[in-house]
């Protein structure tokens, strides 16, 4: 029995600073700057260590139910913790009270344990014997779980499976103390099944802990998600809060169904007022089906080629009645192919030309995307053009990120292209930009459109560029020198960190 | 009695706890891994040791002479299928003199630039790029043009580099201090006082870059035969870089850290073991001028430069004769003698040539050529670095923080010189597997202690060792390395050690034997780089052009 109550100190102190750690390393992750989180986490739990012991007094009688029942909540408390943390910081706007909350709540349950336990044994053993045994069981607990926790804990189970486990663990002692306890046989009865019911709580969130992690990842967008996949190459995440929609790619947000007609338009009509005859459309990017949308809207255009890399992506939206709907079944056009192949290599081996190309990338954001804005693509796009042939290039937010913005303007500029920047504005995104290019510049045209946003009068606001969204940058972006992804991550980076 | 019993039983009972204790620590930590799915334990990868056709080269090492079984006519053969045998090859044929043969002892052509290729990647086996060129050579420009690696020249006439051939960028990071830094010269966590020290040094580069001897030619060119002959600056051949770094007073571990670098990267020997004139020539020969990059930029292939040897001998494929060893050259009577020894078939056939070009390394024209033809000791002064390189795929490649994953990878207080990533070239977007090219030349044992070492090593070992290296950069590299291919190199390149440019010994082994045999190799140069290569073999072949142009006229 001895030995039964001892091994009990020691999983107790293991559990113990099992829960502080997976604090401080949820907070770490949740708030960042872990300095501060691990010392505050830690600061508060030995405190709220400090308060049970003291509590620890008021206890007079029934010691061993009372720690029965403190190992039950400890592994209420300790093993539901990090899943508190993770779901409150989606709800919560005080974070940081709550989250010490839950420490103290844990630290005071954690720091009845001992007390109680010394006090329990304190006939069956010598007091310095007692004192000694308790103490360097718990602190080889502790070095236990100091050396479990970064080193197989939370690399191989992560922090949500590690606090169900231990949770499990103190549930069990609960149940074995009991064999101990001299108690009515119903009090014991009660004991045994919360101990089991606890176990079974903590097995049902283990088993599912997948599921939860997702749930409370979904949490931090805003709005509800009605798809969500992954596809060999990235993360999709369609949204919907009311009427709108949005589409997420690796987190970044790539429309809002309220706002998207006014990049779409943006992005398609001014090439097609300036090149109103075009009738064979090359779309690089744009796997959502909604520039091609457009783009079927204009008369005269035989056929649409669209290079999307993602077969994933572009099955979704052709379709999911939501996105169908959304892009007005563009993608299931017989006007149009889909060829499913990464856009440099598809363009290098192309033979035809086109009338007018929409580009429609991701921002180069990394080296990978950067490629896609070189002067080696840009001369491979000139190539696949017909000689009275343009295109339109997405160009990030010239406000933003302006020399990101003009140096994409002077890259294609440099491979021989004529350029017109313009910009616009859309709520979701802020004000953004696009470069025209032209082999031959040809006037603006007008005709009438079934557009909301874009017309010929709103071209002349779209081609000025007032000083805050201006740069005499004269850098240009190429596969042995790609300045743009420096110089966007700079620009960008201004931003990001204010959030 | 029953106090010390009670003592007994506490001893007892504390062992049994302790080892309770760690049984229940040890099943805890079990439990997850076998939770987890089987593929995050380590596997081993797949892969072996790649044959590097040492076995039949040893055949002439053992005095193995073939008998031939009939005897054929042969204008000119060319002894060596590397860069700089293929290049005379090249230059012949150029020139219309198309009645040779090139002999290879390898199942492929290409020698130290010969590449593997996976369902991920074409990968090199040693050689794999080639700087931007000097705008002095005339010659290499001329082919690169005529291979579109140049496109074409601007209006101040400075060549175009081919885009999708200029390495892209990002070209090189440095795992230093626990982060990836951006270019290879220790600049993340290098104090002031080191870091002045490193810039003392490039400027003394800049200094050398546009110095001209009394001769009026640049102290440091390429080839180096077309460096100035001033003995102000030859004699910088006579001790070694670490030498003349100690004499400037420049102690700083992190600088001579990365010169011993990048005298391994180049020549695969140390500071101690490098003149200080090959330290010097590795920075300051390089004066490059192109319309569209730097003047440090380099050409890069996935395979390597196998992409050059390819431009070398893709209308050569019908000259080029694989598998055969040769295991003698002799005059006899005004002609020149070859057997050609085929490993696959065990067929010997003698050639009877007017001219021969040895494109062989010395260490193995000492065992084809007579003893009355020339004097073998002069051919001790060679000396060869061995290396191992080993080509990895990954898939999913983690790393600690830092600079992407970039062209040339190096890690700081590693014996190997990293690994290059084969992909990088690729102009596709997504990739989640690499094939990342690791060299490892081996700079701590004598030469040959060293070749003997390497041979005898297995290939689990080398494994382990590469992993080994790798772990520190890469949390978790044997979950992520799906298979490693090791090759190794017992003569990988000549080692440029101090007294040998300059030499008498290399002097003499470059000179043509009886008017008949010329020799191109880039032990003659003295340092072992493509332009080396391609000017040895230019200029063997010119050497009979030249005889073949005074017969006709006569």
């Amino acid at each position: 029995m001895r030995f039964v109550f001892l091994f009990s100190v020691f999983v107790v102190a293991t559990c113990g600073l099992i829960y502080e750690l997976v604090a401080s390393t949820a907070a770490s992750y949740l708030l960042g700057d872990s300095v501060t989180q691990f010392s505050t986490v830690i600061g508060v739990y030995l405190f709220a260590m400090g308060v049970g012991s003291y509590l620890s007094k008021y206890f007079k009688s029934d010691l061993l139910k009372t720690f029965i029942i403190v190992e039950l909540l400890v592994g209420v408390f300790g093993g539901l913790s990090s899943t508190m943390l993770f779901i409150g910081f989606n709800f919560i706007s005080s974070f940081q009270f709550f989250l010490y909350l839950v420490v103290f709540i844990i630290g005071t349950l954690v720091g009845l344990e001992i007390p109680l336990m010394l006090r329990i044994l304190k006939d069956r053993f010598s007091f310095d014997d007692l004192v000694a045994k308790i103490f360097s069981f718990d602190y080889v607990g502790a070095l236990l779980a100091s050396l479990l926790f970064p080193l197989v804990l939370v690399p191989f189970l992560g922090l949500l499976k590690t606090s169900y486990l231990f949770g499990m663990f103190n549930a069990a002692i609960a149940y074995f103390m009991v064999d101990y306890l001299r108690a009515a046989k119903k009090v014991k009865v009660m004991l045994k099944s919360s101990s089991v019911a606890v176990v079974l709580l903590l097995c049902g969130c283990f088993a599912a802990s997948e599921s939860i992690l997702s749930w409370s990842e979904s949490l931090a967008y805003q709005e509800k998600i009605i798809i969500s996949k992954s596809s060999k190459y990235q993360r999709i995440i369609v949204t919907r809060s009311n009427d709108d929609i949005r589409l997420y790619l690796n987190g970044n947000l790539q429309f809002s169904s309220r706002d998207e007609y006014r990049y779409h338009e943006s992005l398609v009509y001014p090439a097609l007022f300036k090149n109103p005859k075009a009738r064979n459309v090359l779309v690089l990017g744009g796997g959502d089906g909604l520039a091609v949308r457009e783009l079927l809207k204009w008369k005269g255009i035989e056929h649409i080629t669209l290079v999307d890399l993602d077969h994933d992506m572009i099955e979704l939206f052709k379709q999911n009645p939501l996105l169908t709907d959304l892009n007005s079944n563009s993608l299931n056009n017989p006007k149009l192919s889909i060829i499913n192949q990464d856009a440099f290599i598809w363009l290098k081996q192309n033979s035809g030309k086109f009338d007018l190309a929409i580009v429609d990338f991701p921002d180069p954001s990394n080296y990978s995307v950067g490629k896609l804005y070189t002067t080696a693509f840009y001369k491979l796009l000139y190539d696949a053009l017909g000689e009275q042939g343009s295109a339109v290039v997405q160009s990030t937010s010239p406000f933003f990120a302006s020399k990101s913005f003009w140096c994409i303007n002077n890259t294609i500029q440099s491979t021989g292209f004529k350029t017109t920047p313009y910009h616009s504005y859309v709520p979701s995104f802020g004000e953004w930009g696009y470069v025209l290019c032209e082999k031959h510049p040809s006037p603006m045209t007008d005709h009438p459109v079934n557009t909301r946003f874009f017309n010929r009068i709103t071209w002349n606001s779209m081609t000025d560029f007032p000083e805050d969204m201006r740069s005499d940058t004269q850098e240009k972006n190429k596969l042995n020198n790609q300045v743009l992804v420096s110089l966007f991550e700079h620009e960008w980076s201004r931003y990001t960190h204010l959030q | 009695m029953s106090g010390r019993d009670t003592h007994t039983c506490n001893s007892l009972s504390r062992r049994d706890f302790i080892k309770r204790s760690l049984l229940t620590a040890s099943a805890l930590s079990l439990v997850p891994l076998a939770s987890t799915t089987s593929c995050s334990q380590p596997h081993a990868p797949t892969g072996g040791m790649v044959n590097d056709n040492s076995g039949t080269g040893h055949l002439i090492r053992q005095g193995f002479k073939g008998k031939p079984a009939k005897v054929v006519d042969l204008p000119v053969a060319i002894v060596g299928g590397g860069v700089s045998g293929l290049s005379a090859a090249w230059h012949l044929n150029k020139h219309k003199l198309s009645d040779f043969l090139v002999f290879d002892l390898a199942a492929k052509e290409g020698g130290n630039a010969v590449s593997g290729s996976n369902t991920i990647s074409s990968f090199p086996w040693a050689a794999h790029y080639l700087p931007i060129v000097n705008n002095s050579n005339t010659g290499l420009i001329r082919f690169l043009e005529q291979q579109n690696i140049i496109t074409g020249f601007d209006e101040a006439g400075l060549p175009i580099y081919n885009d999708y051939y200029l390495c892209f960028d990002p070209e090189e990071r440095l795992f230093i201090n626990g982060h990836w830094q951006d270019g290879l010269v220790p600049s993340f966590g290098v104090p002031e006082q080191e870091k002045e020290q490193i810039a003392a040094f490039f400027k003394l580069v800049e200094d050398y870059k546009h110095k001209t001897g009394s001769d009026g030619k640049p102290v440091f060119e390429i080839p180096i035969s077309q460096s100035s002959q001033d003995t102000e600056f030859r004699d910088l051949d006579k001790q070694s870089f670490h030498d003349f770094l100690l004499a400037k007073t420049w102690d700083s571990p992190y600088l001579l850290w990365y010169l011993n670098y990048c005298c391994k990267d180049d020549y695969g020997s140390t500071l101690q073991d490098t003149s200080a004139y090959a330290g010097l020539h590795y920075f300051c020969a390089r004066r490059a001028k192109a319309a569209n990059a730097e003047s440090s930029a380099v050409l890069t292939w996935p395979e390597g430069n196998a992409f050059l040897v390819n431009s070398l001998s893709k209308e050569l494929k019908s000259k080029i004769r694989t598998n055969q060893l040769i295991t003698s050259v002799n005059l006899v009577n005004d002609k020149v003698e070859i057997v050609a020894y085929h490993a696959l078939t065990q067929e010997c056939i003698a050639y009877r040539c007017e001219q021969v070009i040895l494109a062989t390394p010395q260490y193995i024209n000492r065992y084809l050529l007579p003893p009355e033809l020339h004097d073998s000791s002069a051919l001790q002064a060679f000396e060869y670095s061995p290396w191992m390189v080993a080509n990895i795929t990954v898939t999913g490649l983690t790393q600690y923080k830092g600079e992407p994953l970039s062209w040339d990878n190096v890690l700081y207080h590693s014996k190997s010189l990293g690994y290059v990533n084969a992909c990088h070239q690729h102009l596709n977007r997504y990739e989640d597997s690499y094939v990342l090219t690791y060299y490892l030349p081996l700079t701590d044992l004598p030469s040959k202690q060293a070749r003997h070492a390497i041979m005898e090593k297995p290939y689990e070992s080398w494994v382990q060792e590469i992993l080994a290296d790798l772990r520190p950069a890469h949390p978790n590299i044997e979950r992520m390395v799906t298979n490693i291919d090791v090759r190794l190199w017992g003569h990988g390149m000549i080692k440029p050690k101090p007294g040998f440019i300059f030499g008498k010994e290399k002097e003499q082994a470059a000179e043509p034997l009886a008017g008949k045999i010329y020799k191109a190799h880039t032990d003659l140069a003295g340092i072992s780089i493509f332009e080396e290569a391609f000017a040895q073999g230019i200029g063997a072949a010119n050497a009979i052009l030249k005889l073949h142009a005074e017969t006709a006229g006569a």
